[in-house]
């Protein structure tokens, strides 16, 4: 299964590297949210050093963990080309993943130097040793938001308004997820809600975690199980929905 | 008085068309809610924490957040349907040689033919928000402001669709080149008061890319009365960017050879 992915990103990065403008694009509307809200909140407090780091990193986890499935997927059941992926002797999610990989690689390679030069015009400096204790939670985040675009594009089976479902989602995981604030910044209320949900464990705790924010093994790892767990979820949200939305799948044609 | 005629049919076709599906138009209405709700927790969490941000009250923030809403909802409903990705549908395959056809200015088909009312509910929604901001302020603005801000609202929408016309010109000597995707990335910086920004891109977006224009101009007119150090470059600079993307069609027209045979 591994080696099919991997094949499978190799064809997607060639396939995408003809469409260099359009994945550039891409990566200014997926830094534009953390770039605001580095704008607003350094407004707010000139002097928090946490403020610009945070939001750089932020910038970071954004750009390597956008996901597009309601495009790259929900549009193959709005046309009916799902179906030649059903013919063939794999999981169809297999080639879902290989594109979302493909193109998180070109967003990365596009979006580490917009984030080398807010980091340089904020004037922070990201430690090694936070941001390699980063990766589990990046890693994890990635595969939470994967996962939840999934599920959500998964809707495509029984509505043609998916890409609003999704935007819906995309609100969601803005307010709660540390883009608009970081949770730390959230009113009491809200903070807690943002605390139980999947949200902040896609963007803002990764984030935290290479800002420097999160100290000590301990609440690193609650995060971590916190992810694993939301992960669980959704991934068996995914299933099910999937195997009711293949049982209704039906389409005219050879 | 044709092209508004012309303008007037083309818009009650779209409407009839898209009150046909009503499940479509409940799913728009529901999102465009939580979008302005978002906008609104933003400024809530914001003022959770200052009382000003960059010498914006919380009242004034919301009547900017409303004069942007309904700016981005004319934006939507009647400059994006025609101008969005206008490289690749008007030069690279040919719909331009569909609209140079057709008894009309190409320049008003090519730009203003099309039309997405039920964006407009944003614009129902802003006037709500402003509302809210002008109520939480406590001082209705005079009328002569209300004018004033009707006047740069016309200018900032000129303005608006002006840049759009600009960079589908850039087509015309570089048709690969799809750049209305970052002007649409661009004006969410509008959202928000400019003041906000550090110098450089305050300037940019001042003076180079008068994101300005769109919502903190209007909404300083209506908040502090009209002034005619701000009035008058406003209305001459609508009045310029317009010619200017008159002048570059023309140019652009001149230039292109066609698509399709």
């Amino acid at each position: 299964m591994s080696q099919l992915i991997a094949l499978r990103i190799r064809m997607e990065v060639l396939e995408w590297s003809g469409a260099w403008w359009f994945l550039l694009t891409l990566v200014v509307q997926a830094v534009l949210g953390p770039l605001i809200g580095m704008f607003i909140w350094s407004a707010v407090y000139p002097a928090d050093s946490y403020v610009a780091t945070y939001y750089v990193a932020l910038l970071l986890v954004t750009v390597m963990t956008e996901s597009f499935e309601q495009h790259t997927f929900s549009e193959k059941i709005y046309d009916g080309t799902i179906s030649h992926e059903l013919l063939r002797p794999q999981p169809v999610v297999i080639n879902t993943i290989g594109t979302n990989l493909a193109i998180r690689i070109w967003m990365a390679a596009m979006g580490i130097p917009v984030a080398l030069l807010a980091g340089f015009a904020f004037g922070v400096s990201l430690t090694w040793t936070a941001v390699l204790s980063a990766v589990p939670a990046f890693v994890l985040g990635a595969t939470l938001t994967f996962c939840w675009t999934f599920l959500l594009s998964l809707t495509a089976f029984w509505t043609e308004r998916v890409h609003s479902i999704v935007g819906f989602g995309w609100t969601l995981n803005t307010l709660l997820g540390g883009t608009i604030a970081p949770l730390a910044f959230l009113p009491g209320p809200l903070r807690d809600i943002g605390q139980v949900l999947p949200f902040y464990g896609m963007l803002g705790l990764p984030a935290d975690v290479a800002a420097g924010r999160v100290h000590g093994l301990a609440p690193v790892l609650t995060g971590l199980a916190y992810q694993a767990g939301w992960l669980t979820v959704i991934i068996t949200c995914a299933v099910l929905l999937w195997r009711a939305g293949i049982r209704r799948y039906t389409v005219v044609g050879a | 008085m044709k092209l508004l005629r012309l303008f007037a049919a083309g818009f009650t076709r779209s409407a009839q068309a898209t009150l046909t599906f009503r499940i479509n138009l409940l799913f728009d209405i529901v999102l465009s809610i939580i979008g302005v709700g978002a906008s609104l927790a933003t400024v809530f969490i914001v003022y959770a924490r200052t009382d000003s941000l960059a010498g914006w009250t919380e009242a004034e923030t919301y009547v900017l957040i409303g004069t942007f809403q309904l700016l981005s909802s004319l934006k939507n409903a009647f400059i994006d349907p025609n101008l969005s990705w206008f490289p690749e549908n008007g030069i690279r395959n040919g719909k331009l040689d569909t609209f140079l056809l057709q008894p009309a200015p190409t320049l008003y088909l090519a730009s203003l033919a099309r039309s997405t009312p039920l964006s407009l509910i944003q614009f129902v929604l802003g006037l709500a928000v402003i509302t809210l901001g002008i109520t939480k302020q406590g001082r209705p603005p005079a009328p002569g402001a209300i004018l004033a801000w009707i006047l740069t609202l016309i200018a900032a929408l000129a303005v608006t669709w002006a840049m759009g016309v600009l960079l589908a010109c850039l087509a015309f000597w570089a048709p690969r080149l799809q750049l209305d995707v970052f002007y649409g990335s661009a004006w969410e910086l509008a959202r928000y008061p400019t003041d906000i920004y550090r110098r450089p891109l305050r300037l940019v977006l001042t003076y180079l890319f008068p994101l300005t224009l769109i919502a903190t101009i209007p909404t300083s007119t209506l908040l502090n009365g009209p002034r005619v150090l701000v009035l008058g470059p406003a209305v001459s600079g609508a009045i310029l960017s317009c010619s200017l993307a008159v002048g570059c069609w023309r140019l652009g027209l001149r230039r292109y050879t066609g698509a399709t045979s």
